[in-house]
């Protein structure tokens, strides 16, 4: 018995011990290198999110061209960029141990951006708060800029602002264009942290102040298997709104066909979402030009007018038909981090965060509304949202006015 | 002292495993320091239950998971540390195991493993009803070490060692104490078991309970770790599996498997993760099933007793040339022929047990039916039968497996029908059973000492009956031998000492000669014969006539569950109606006159 513990332990001493060799050689091959600047990525490139992160990559690399192009860095001598892209999985903890070797295996990052879900934000900035390492991010729930964190930057108006900034407009359209306005909603939601945060301040607040009474309310946990069980409701119910807000592009799918199946699309009951996935090109590949025909969204981001060039260049080189929030927010946030880093004037991450917090960058080019400035929270000041349409195939930007890029319609009920 | 030697290499690994971690800066490979001592407690808070009883739970994420939600709850809503959490975790987990396994352990084999595995399901999706989806442990920037928020991660591994070591000490205590006999018992057979005078049911409780207080306390440090907890990271199914895998990797129902197979796989996975993840997304499963995969066929009982079986037969091959091997044990017991029953005085003596018209059906089968008969202190009484006569079924009511449809069965004169088995072991009725089940991977002694936990106030006290027994049966020499290594007749013979260690006044025995040769059987049939007159009562079942004739005092026939003729073996072996219904015409010819 004795013998056979010794030599068991030999063995397992023997594995920890390499395996110790080994984490000695990976701290020590990393030496500073001035010339460069590290910037992370941290985004989904594997399981069911890996398209919005493919396109987030798509931003962040068309960003660090553009800045490097342009002479890099100034203020650091005209340093380059660099990204490093980490992939953060599809669940909640693949995401937290990725930021976990993000910030140990990239000890010399100075700020990074990411993760698309706003769950998955969450958990890396759980990670990020803790090693100091500033994080921008696209995501929309509340709850990140409401845990008193001092290195997270939110550059989309929160979940339940744009709820409120977005819903007035809708019905401000669609009372124009039908005469009336929409008296009954329904809402279908995935349970991921932005739908909760939308559908909260939807149901504490905005329904009520718009006069909309509830009469469907569905919820599920991504990925659907079904949405006939939901969209029959939808039909019993026929509200004269319906919100449907996933956030994986399967259900979207899903969803959508269903709605079509029933015989509810093409505006019998006008459908808005609080995402980009109903607006991804992805739909294309299995729901009709004329199913998606209509159908709103409310986000935090889009191609606009004023990013004509960019979004030329972005077809021209990634073959992306249009550019969703993930592109031109992403796109951004590298412009962002080198005005951090330029006002910083070293490549060290306190000293970059200190920046974003004190920064004052005047109206922003690259997101809608406000400017380039965080308040105590973390979050952009004045961040606005903007509302695509789906017409004629392409969502295009139809509010603010003077970001549109097309006017908006309500669809009729034929 | 034995004790403390074999703790040596527990010590060792532990200090050697710090000394490692100490010299680890980067956080991310001290995160996986950390876990892997995590994911071995939770491998022996699995083991404690499923390792050692052998009833394999799928469920034990309910425990862990309720653990991690009670630590992350109570700091986000009553601003309680996880130092004061983890114990409060850990209670909750105990509680937790004792309401899931009070109506669970009613099943088993498969069974039990798929009601275990819906726990930690239906409670996942209670968690995400309740719309906690996501919550995180609050940072605490004024007082983070009284919150167990450390900067330096090492201390989080430091932390999970010192919960390793203490979860080994215990499992160690828990192993080589009636605790442990009694869950090893459960496992090679719940029946004889509860038949050598254990309360299964108690101690599967109590090992549920201690294996969820045990889980319920790594899950709660566990969401210290993780800092965010999801539903499906602590009740999931790869939750669950997780201890499974280490545990079965590294080797079931023994302390260093857990940490054999946690210490390998954690890391190994963690490394797929990083390296091969982001490349081949994905890749990192399949190596690291196809690892497991490798490992379970090649060692189905995991790492440890590959390897503790290799050292055994390497050191033990030169020494089995030095002795002379199984024939010892023969030697010691005087071998045919066997002396007859002359020599002592049966049948004389007081009724111990008396059964009065007992019958049990099942259905429409009548298997006992309105069956009575005397046995007298130091008789020894064959049941015979042919097959389905009903015989081990009266054995089963007799030692409470089975409760009687109606009957009376008075052991000194007090009714005792219906009882529990353990309770009929306790007032002196032991058996042995028609299959052997022996305890193969335990020594001879560790096999009989179960026996003898039913008398045996003390482990020294149970340790001294097992040793008395092993020289009743003639095995002394041997007594240190596996089971594994024994030979039919030795087992059976190890059987018997099993039931005798727990000082039984009645015994039943079940085809003890069964599987014997001729001249075996006499062994074996020497033994009892001591026994009996030594003072022992005994019933036994058997097939092979020509030992029965000279070994009992008188038979009792049935067939069709009723009793068809009782009396002398001489009568009895003459009668016509018992040649008619078991023997066969053909033993008139060849029965001894």
């Amino acid at each position: 018995m004795g013998e056979a513990n010794m030599s068991k332990t030999s063995l397992t001493r023997r594995t920890v011990l390499s395996g110790a060799a080994a984490m000695g050689l990976s701290t020590m091959a990393r030496a500073q290198q001035p010339a460069e600047v590290k910037v992370g990525l941290i985004v989904p490139l594997s399981g069911i999110y890996t398209r919005p992160g493919q396109v987030m990559r798509m931003g962040a690399e068309m960003g660090i061209e553009h800045i490097n192009a342009q002479g890099g860095i100034k203020s650091l001598g005209g340093a380059k960029l660099k990204l490093i892209v980490i992939d953060c999985g599809d669940t909640t903890e693949k995401a937290k141990n990725a930021a976990q070797r993000m910030v140990a295996q990239e000890p010399d990052l100075v700020a990074a951006t990411g993760s698309y879900l706003s769950s998955f934000t969450l958990a890396v900035t759980e990670v990020t708060e803790r090693a100091e390492l500033p994080m921008l991010t696209l995501s929309y729930s509340d709850l990140l800029t409401e845990r008193g964190f001092k290195f997270i930057f939110q550059t989309a108006a929160p979940a339940s602002r744009q709820s409120e900034l977005g819903l007035p407009e809708l019905m401000k359209l669609a009372e124009a264009a039908s005469g009336k306005r929409p008296k009954t909603v329904a809402m279908l939601m995935d349970n991921t942290a932005t739908s909760v945060a939308t559908a909260k301040a939807l149901k504490e607040k905005i329904f009520a102040q718009e006069g909309l009474r509830l009469v469907v309310e569905e919820v599920w946990t991504p990925l659907l298997s079904d949405a006939t069980p939901l969209i029959q409701k939808v039909r019993s119910a026929r509200p004269d709104l319906l919100l449907f807000m996933p956030n994986a592009i399967s259900d979207a799918k899903l969803g959508l066909e269903k709605i079509n199946e029933f015989g509810l699309g093409q505006g019998k009951i006008p459908t808005v979402s609080f995402s980009i996935t109903i607006a991804e090109p992805d739909m294309l590949q299995s729901v009709s030009t004329e199913a998606v025909q209509g159908i709103m969204t409310v986000v935090a981001n889009w191609g606009s007018k004023g990013h004509e060039a960019l979004i030329a260049e972005l077809k021209a080189k990634y073959k992306e038909p249009w550019m969703t929030q993930n592109v031109i927010s992403t796109y951004g946030d590298m412009w962002l981090m080198k005005a951090a880093l330029e006002q910083a004037g070293k490549a060290d991450r306190l000293a970059v965060a200190q920046a974003f917090r004190t920064m004052d960058g005047g109206p922003s080019k690259h997101y809608p509304g406000g400017q380039l400035k965080f308040d105590e929270k973390g979050r952009r000041v004045g961040a606005g949202v903007v509302i695509a349409q789906w017409q004629s195939g392409v969502p295009v930007t139809v509010y603010p006015s003077d970001l549109a890029l097309a006017a908006p319609f309500w669809p009729k009920k034929s | 002292m034995r004790g403390w030697r074999s703790l040596l290499p527990i010590i060792v690994f532990t200090a050697l495993y710090a000394a490692v971690s100490l010299s680890v800066t980067n956080s991310y490979y001290q995160l996986v320091m950390t876990l892997v001592p995590v994911w071995a407690i939770f491998g022996l808070s699995w083991n404690l239950l499923s390792g050692y009883t052998g009833l394999i739970s799928f469920g034990h994420a309910a425990f862990f998971g309720l653990g991690a939600y009670a630590v992350v709850l109570g700091q986000i809503h009553f601003d309680l540390s996880p130092w004061i959490m983890i114990p409060i975790a850990a209670i909750l987990g105990g509680i937790a195991g004792l309401l899931i396994g009070f109506p669970t352990f009613r099943l088993q084999g498969h069974y039990f493993a798929l009601a275990m595995l819906a726990y930690p399901l239906a409670i996942l999706y209670v968690f995400e009803w309740l719309g906690l989806q996501e919550v995180t442990l609050p940072i605490k920037r004024d007082n983070p070490i009284a919150y167990m928020q450390f900067a330096d991660h090492r201390l989080y591994t430091l932390l999970a060692l010192a919960m390793m070591l203490a979860t080994i000490l215990l499992t160690r205590a828990i192993e080589r104490s009636r605790f442990g006999m009694a869950l090893l018992a459960i496992k090679q057979n719940e029946a004889a078991a509860e038949g050598a005078g254990i309360n299964t049911l108690a101690w599967k409780l109590r090992a549920v309970t201690l294996s969820g207080a045990i889980a319920g306390a790594v899950g709660g440090f566990y969401a210290v770790v993780l800092l965010v907890v999801t539903p499906q990271s602590v009740f999931g199914m790869l939750v669950s599996a997780q201890a499974l895998t280490v545990a079965m990797f590294g080797g079931v129902g023994t302390v260093w498997g857990p940490v054999i197979g946690s210490v390998i796989l954690i890391p190994l996975a963690e490394t797929l993760n990083a390296e091969a993840g982001s490349r081949f997304p994905g890749i990192q499963g399949v190596i690291y099933g196809l690892a497991i995969i490798c490992v379970i066929l090649l060692a189905p009982e995991g790492l440890f007793w590959k390897v503790r079986d290799f050292l055994r037969k390497r050191s033990a091959s030169p020494a089995a040339k030095t002795s002379s091997g199984p024939d010892i044990p023969a030697a010691a017991v005087p071998s045919a022929p066997a002396p007859s029953r002359s020599e002592r005085f049966p049948g004389t003596g007081d009724v111990v047990l008396e059964v009065r018209n007992l019958s049990r059906s099942f259905g429409g089968l009548k298997a006992v039916q309105d069956v009575s008969f005397k046995l007298r202190r130091n008789e020894i009484l064959g049941i015979i039968g042919p097959n389905g006569a009903g015989k081990t079924t009266l054995f089963n009511l007799l030692n409470g497996f089975l409760r009687p449809g109606t009957g009376e069965i008075l052991l000194d004169g007090r009714e005792m029908s219906g009882r529990k088995p353990h309770e009929l072991c306790e007032a002196g009725i032991g058996r042995t059973f028609q299959i052997m089940r022996p305890f193969l991977r335990m020594s001879i002694s560790d096999n009989v000492v179960v026996g003898a936990y039913v008398r045996a106030k003390t482990d020294a006290e149970a340790r001294r009956l097992a040793t008395e027994a092993i020289a009743r049966v003639g095995l002394s020499e041997i007594a240190d031998r596996i089971a594994g290594e024994l030979t039919t007749k030795e087992l059976r013979l190890m059987e018997l000492a099993r039931a005798l260690a727990g000082q039984p006044r009645i015994l039943l025995l079940d085809e003890t000669l069964a599987g014997l040769g001729h001249d075996e059987a006499n062994e074996v049939v020497a033994v009892i014969q001591r026994l009996a007159r030594d003072g022992m009562t005994i019933a036994i079942i058997e097939h092979t006539m020509q030992a029965m004739v000279r070994l009992v005092d008188s038979f009792l026939v049935l067939d069709h569950g009723a009793v068809i003729v009782e009396g002398e073996p001489e009568a009895v072996t003459r009668d016509s109606r018992v040649i008619e219904a078991y023997l066969g015409k053909k033993w008139m010819a060849h029965a001894p006159h």
